[in-house]
């Protein structure tokens, strides 16, 4: 009986992390594939390698989070395998309707809806991942708007990303021992920058192995059955599988959403929500990385967009009118930079960009991500309530 | 007698046929078709790829030439001229600022993403958010 409760369990964790694979190699990848820089296969097989390692290492933490502070008992076993439904029916609703639901704050909900109907729900743990969640989203904001507004341009006029014909390296065969050399059309530069869209690709999937894993393993640890090493091994597999075969399309959509910017932009998305989501999975926050990624896009085309008027303006949202506003930030005096000129260039043709990020619009997202996890709390807590047995 | 008339489209059958239907139906007027950019999306790529470039216009023009050119095969049909607007942004909002330089507003019942539950989320009905707040009349085409 028990073992087949665990075997149905490794089966929703495989569905779970074969779903969370399919989304984050798209993330992950999206950009570089686009760029043609490496194929689908590379990059599913290094996302593979790095989700692990990110999952072995700093995923602990988040996973000592998941199944052992939300809730002051151990998950036991009946208790780790319907969570692992309730995040797998999220996954399903998100597939369904093409809406994004953020896995790791589902599994949170989930977790948080056991205590709740059990009445083990330590408040502290909740009320501090919460504050994380609510947090995160601005510090990507605001970190994209800096990067848009002061280092994006500046950056843009001195660095080429190129992308020659032919292989980036060959072989040279003449010695003894074949050496590697540039391949025909292969600049020192271009070979740089593919070092390090290949490098900041890897860093992110370490972070989605971070986040992620402990979704689809942390159900099945402990109490219920598994070693954190086989959790987070059939985890990664099936992140791996999820990165071999769905990804694909999904490197179209999601990764495809990610090309429509410039690959600059795009590796500087990656590595501000790769080093917020791996910051907060070292100290066991569950946060989801599509959550960071998404609002480090918007931050940026906020601060480009906003860039010809000075911050204060752009915060009132009212040009012209210096009223002050208490909080505004007082870089508008600082922004005086020679090469920036910020709030003298333009002002019409801001106004137009500014219609492409409205506060309203802005909201609408996060909305999104208060409905996901609140709804697989209600949903968890109704279940356990109705089946006392199961927890 | 409706002599403007604003035609929004997007890449959809239905924005097509809005546009056969007010030039069929509107023999003299002036016919402008209007495409909005940079529409939000789940992770806004277009709308932040438009504003990373330098020149906004003209990439905002080059993403809505494939519908232009689509209007343009619709009217050669009717061996009619049209012309073009490019927005950015918001969609329907685009549209009820720009209507009350017209008399009316013919536009298709659904867009190309009306599937993706992200896109009426963020978007909406186009038609319907248009047909209710514009202040000239608004004929929806099926």
């Amino acid at each position: 009986m028990v073992e087949t409760l665990l075997l149905v369990g490794i089966v929703a964790s495989i569905f779970v992390g074969f779903n969370i694979g399919g989304s984050s190699t798209g993330i992950t990848w999206g950009p570089a594939v686009g760029a043609e820089i490496v194929t689908k296969t590379t990059a599913a097989a290094v996302m593979t390698g790095f989700v692990f390692l990110g999952g072995m290492t700093v995923g602990r933490n988040v996973m000592d989070t998941l199944s052992g502070e939300i809730i002051t008992t151990e998950l036991t076993l009946s208790a780790g395998v319907a969570v692992l439904f309730f995040i797998g029916l999220g996954i399903l609703v998100a597939n369904v309707f093409g809406v994004p639901v953020p896995t790791s704050m589902t599994t949170v909900g989930a977790i948080a809806g056991l205590g709740l109907a059990t009445d083990s729900l330590n408040y502290e743990t909740i009320a501090w991942i919460v504050s994380w969640w609510v947090v995160t989203p601005i510090i990507g904001f605001w970190i994209g708007g800096v990067i848009g507004r002061y280092l994006y341009p500046e950056i843009n006029r001195r660095v080429r990303i190129e992308k020659s014909e032919g292989p980036l390296l060959a072989l040279d065969r003449r010695g003894a021992v074949p050496r590697p050399e540039l391949g025909p059309n292969t600049t020192r530069a271009e070979l740089a920058t593919t070092a390090v869209v290949l490098v900041i690709g890897c860093y992110m999937a370490f972070s989605a192995g971070a986040s992620n894993v402990p979704n689809a393993a942390a159900p099945l640890v402990g109490e219920a059955g598994l070693e954190v090493t086989t959790a987070v091994v059939i985890a990664t597999l099936a992140i791996g599988l999820g990165g071999f075969t769905i990804a694909r399309r999904t490197m179209e959509s999601v990764g495809g959403e990610l090309s429509d910017i410039p690959l600059l932009a795009a590796l500087f998305v990656m590595v501000t929500a790769s080093t917020i989501t791996t910051a907060l999975s070292a100290i066991g926050i569950p946060i989801s990385l599509v959550m960071a990624t998404v609002m480090t896009i918007v931050g940026i085309g906020w601060g480009r967009a906003t860039r010809p008027v000075t911050v204060r303006e752009a915060v009132t949202r009212n040009a012209g009118d210096h009223e002050i506003v208490p909080g505004a930030i007082t870089a508008a005096e600082t922004a005086d930079e020679p090469a920036a000129p910020i709030g003298e260039e333009e002002p019409a043709e801001v106004l137009r960009a500014g219609d492409l990020f409205n506060p309203r619009a802005v909201m609408k997202y996060v909305s999104m991500w208060v409905i996901g996890p609140s709804m697989s709390t209600l949903l968890a807590y109704g279940f356990f309530v109705a089946f006392p047995g199961v927890a | 007698m409706l002599s403007r008339i604003l035609v929004p489209m997007d890449n959809s059958d239905p924005a097509g046929r809005a546009l056969a239907y007010a030039l069929d139906n509107h023999p003299d007027a002036e016919v402008t078709v209007l495409h909005v950019v940079g529409v939000p999306s789940m992770m806004m790529g277009e709308a932040v790829g438009l504003t990373l470039e330098d020149d906004l216009d003209a990439a905002a023009a080059e993403r809505a030439a494939p519908v232009f050119e689509r209007a343009r095969e619709v009217a050669d049909e009717q061996g009619r001229e049209i012309e073009t607007v490019v927005g950015i942004g918001h969609p329907a909002r685009n549209v009820i600022d720009r209507a009350d330089e017209y008399d009316a507003v013919v536009i298709g019942a659904h867009g190309a993403d009306r599937e993706r539950v992200t896109h009426r989320f963020l978007v909406g009905n186009v038609a319907e958010t248009v047909s209710k707040r514009a202040p000239v009349p608004v004929t929806i085409v099926r």
